[in-house]
């Protein structure tokens, strides 16, 4: 009797919580289209949306320049700060799971880096890798984000037997401050306005994107989180330990494989299209684990629709708080983010004293 | 079950299993035993893949290991190991359903309803339901290793590899732990494969084991494989003695540690006092003696520091003797988990004490004695008996260190000494008119310092046999004469 009302209970709050998010998202949305300096009125902002996606529209006639500013310049940068944060969020909680520690994140494991070096590089270099044509930024930022976290790996590798999680994030942070110095050589090489231009983009932006950028970043995402979502077995499993996991049946080699291909995907994608936006893989992981505990079946596809509106709503805090400029979305996330991290960590400790006996 | 045949596997520079065979059938409990290093852990990695197989082979149900996939292993052995440190707070429910991994099925993979159900089941068995909804790290360590337990139970598999499960338990767990996996092993034949660490933990479960030593079998046999001392000692490098535990046929083992106690030397007339009024005699030693006895407590083979005699009335109630000897131990501040006590109705005055050194060896009897209830324990038993005054109650204390063996040798050296006074004295049983060979409740204690060079035999064929037979002659003879003459007046 009362394990079945247990059950259902805890079903509905987990069903709760996705109705929530999910209202979350649309919520932010639209405060993301409507919050600016002009002012356009709810319906027809719902109108230029329906209208230009699915032929839906209502209303006789837009002003050209607020459809010009609702579809071209609004809803591509929501979309896209939605994107980035989800990808963000969803490659922390896969990295954390992964490595069986909180503090794991596309930063701290240097995938982050790695990827804005690439980036940094197609950008100044003015590349094109032939075939790939505009996909060329994201491809090169996966890939040398990939090529740094096996660089990470390896690292550890050499220096311990075992992957330890203190020697991951240690080694992380070495080759992290390794590519940054990298990163800056190649900055401090170019004239003054590349400088800033590039400065500027490794803060961290969703702003003046477009949909190109949108269309940059969706394929990667979908194929990055369909590689993590089907891999929530194993990141559960991987929570007691490789050894454990294994003797349960899961080919550790392989879902860890697949696993960090898909984080890498994700992050070495949004760091392409935003450049460096930090927290966020870090905290939002953390919040969800809160509200639904530790299932990766949960904690996954809602950190997905947490990372995004809180991204959603960072940029909208981003660019309004000292409008007409912006700030870098990265400075907010860093400045919401950190703090919110350090009083996790520390109600983590007081809240609940561990019992390790 | 699981049957290894000529394996040799380990770390890729070093080989540390060499050449292992082995069969284990279903529904055993197997123990691999051996000191650390020796390989079980090495063993277990082969088996469950972990480290390569070099040369050999091992076959589940007849099926080369190597050819399984890891989802058919899992869904047929299943490991529990020491402890486990589970990151983030699953719950215990999620930990236990996770067992259930090499089961589902589907493209969401969702538990099913059978899942449930044998999640449920083990959850019962393990008795973890009441918190399957508590974190895990909040669960105390004993708990913690039972969920882990059922977790691999979920995974119903047919072998279970058990890697020392419960080290770091105390024993009210492991014992716990132990019987629950005895019952699941008998109630549904489950295999089980266990390293243990505590050999007398692998006496009282396994049903057969293998000593493991620098990656070989030593010995692979039943339980009495741990009465072969010698082994145990050249793979252990501890001195190890086998007794008998005392209710389960198995043997349980006594290691002696390499300290020994540094001992002052000792005169034995200064290790004792003997103290003796109307209610008891008490002879208090300094130290513990090696004490073979009847009696009502400490009775046994057992290391005691007080000897006790209690005189009682002549129609005393014995319905009860242990608890009132205890009693009276307690009014006289004589701690009675150290101590022989006896008791006799002859009156403690009539006491003799004799103490003498023989070849050497010193040694002191006290007897009291009684003789109205004597008997020929050759002639039939009458049933109607009257009470009356008479037990003979011998001490004997002994400045040498005898083996198990020579205490029951020189308790019987005691026993034909008293048999002769006995019959020295023409003491008669009252119904058979024969001579008698003690009373209906005599009581003898054999008490050794362990002092020296450890004596073999302690029979009349030896002289420490020959003077405890003197000793015990003389002191018996004196205590009933003494007695015949409180009688006569």
């Amino acid at each position: 009797m009362q394990n079945s009302f247990t059950q259902k209970y805890l079903r509905n709050k987990v069903v709760w919580l996705y109705i929530v998010s999910g209202g979350f998202v649309l919520g932010t949305t639209l405060l993301g289209l409507l919050v600016s300096s002009v002012t356009i009125p709810i319906p027809t902002i719902l109108h230029i949306v329906l209208d230009n996606s699915l032929n839906l529209g209502w209303l006789a006639d837009v002003p050209r320049n607020e459809e010009m500013i609702i579809w071209n310049i609004r809803l591509p940068r929501v979309l896209l700060a939605f994107c980035v944060g989800a990808s963000l969020g969803l490659a922390g909680a896969a990295f954390q799971g992964l490595l069986r520690n909180p503090l794991a994140d596309p930063y701290t494991i240097g995938v982050s880096s790695g990827a804005a070096l690439g980036a940094v590089s197609v950008l100044f270099f003015q590349v094109t890798i032939v075939g790939l044509g505009s996909f060329t930024l994201p491809v090169v930022a996966i890939v040398s984000g990939f090529v740094t976290l096996l660089v990470v790996f390896g690292l550890v590798r050499l220096s311990s037997r075992g992957l330890a999680i203190e020697t991951i994030i240690l080694a992380g942070i070495i080759i992290s401050a390794f590519i940054g110095a990298v990163t800056s050589l190649i900055i401090s090489l170019g004239d003054r306005d590349a400088m800033t231009q590039i400065i500027y983009w490794l803060y961290g932006s969703v702003g003046m994107r477009g949909w190109s950028h949108v269309q940059l970043i969706v394929p990667f995402m979908l194929i990055g989180s369909f590689i993590l979502l089907i891999h929530y077995r194993e990141l559960n499993a991987l929570a007691l330990g490789e050894n454990t996991a294994d003797h349960i049946g899961v080919d550790v080699k392989k879902g860890k494989t697949y696993i960090l291909i898909g984080a890498s995907l994700l992050t070495g994608a949004a760091v392409a299209v935003s450049g460096s936006i930090g927290f966020v893989g870090l905290v939002i992981p953390h919040l969800v684990r809160l509200l639904t505990g530790p299932n990766h079946r949960h904690v996954l596809p809602l950190s997905i629709l947490a990372g995004g509106s809180f991204l959603i709503l960072a940029d909208l805090v981003a660019r309004t708080i000292i409008a007409p400029k912006e700030l870098p979305i990265g400075v907010i996330t860093a400045l919401i983010g950190a703090p919110v991290f350090a009083i996790l960590l520390i109600r983590e400790r007081i809240g609940r004293g561990d019992r390790s006996d | 079950m699981i049957k290894i045949e000529d394996l040799v596997g380990g770390y890729t520079n070093t080989t540390i299993i060499n050449g292992l065979h082995l069969e284990i059938e279903k529904g055993e409990f197997f123990a691999l035993l051996g000191p650390n290093g020796s390989g079980k852990t090495t063993l277990f990695k082969l088996i469950t893949g972990q480290l390569p197989i070099k040369k050999g082979e091992i076959l589940l149900s007849g099926k080369p290991i190597s050819s399984l996939s890891k989802l058919e292993k899992a869904k047929k052995v299943a490991v529990l190991s020491q402890e486990v440190h589970v990151s983030f707070d699953f719950t215990v429910e999620e930990i236990i359903s996770l067992g259930r991994y090499p089961h589902q099925k589907g493209v969401l993979k969702q538990l099913s309803k059978k899942d449930w159900q044998v999640i449920e089941e083990v959850m019962e068995i393990t008795k973890v339901s009441h918190y399957r909804k508590t974190q895990f790290r909040m669960i105390s360590g004993g708990e913690k290793q039972r969920v882990l337990l059922a977790k691999a139970l979920a995974q119903e598999p047919e072998l279970l590899l058990l890697d020392e499960p419960t080290n770091h338990l105390d024993i009210k767990h492991t014992f716990q732990m132990l019987d629950l996996l005895k019952e699941r092993q008998q109630s549904m034949g489950l295999t089980i494969f266990a390293i243990l660490h505590d050999l007398n933990v692998a006496s009282l479960y396994a049903d057969r084991m293998a000593l493991l030593h620098n990656g070989a079998f030593l010995d692979v046999g039943d339980v009495n494989t741990l009465r072969k001392e010698g082994q145990l000692k050249k793979v252990y490098e501890v001195e190890v003695n086998t007794q008998s535990h005392p209710t389960v046929p198995k043997p349980q083992l006594l290691m002696t540690p390499n300290h020994s106690l540094h001992e002052e030397p000792f005169l034995f007339k200064d290790l004792y006092k003997i103290e003796q009024n109307d209610q008891y005699i008490h002879v208090r030693f300094d130290k513990p003696l090696r004490t073979i006895s009847n009696g009502v407590i400490g009775e046994g083979i057992q290391w005691v520091n007080h000897f006790c005699n209690f005189h009682v009335k002549k129609n005393y109630d014995c319905s009860n003797p242990k608890q009132d000897i205890r009693m009276w131990m307690e009014i006289h501040d004589i701690p009675y988990e150290q101590a022989v006590g006896m008791m006799t109705a002859v009156k403690l005055k009539d006491m003799v004490v004799i103490e003498k050194v023989i070849e050497g060896i010193a040694m002191l009897v006290i007897v009291t004695a009684g003789v109205g209830n004597a008997v020929d324990i050759t002639t039939e038993a009458k049933k109607s008996r009257k009470t009356k005054v008479g037990t003979i109650n011998t001490m004997v204390f002994v400045d040498a260190n005898f083996s198990d063996g020579a205490l029951v040798n020189g308790y019987m050296s005691a026993t034909e000494a008293k048999v002769k006074a006995l019959q020295e004295l023409q003491i008669k049983d009252p119904d058979s008119n024969t001579i008698a060979t003690g009373t209906s409740t005599d009581a003898l204690l054999l008490a050794l310092t362990q002092n020296g060079k450890q004596t073999p035999y302690a029979g009349s064929g030896t002289d420490v046999g020959k003077g405890i037979g003197q000793m015990v002659y003389d002191a018996t003879l004196k205590a009933i004469r003494k007695y015949l003459e409180r009688v006569k007046n």
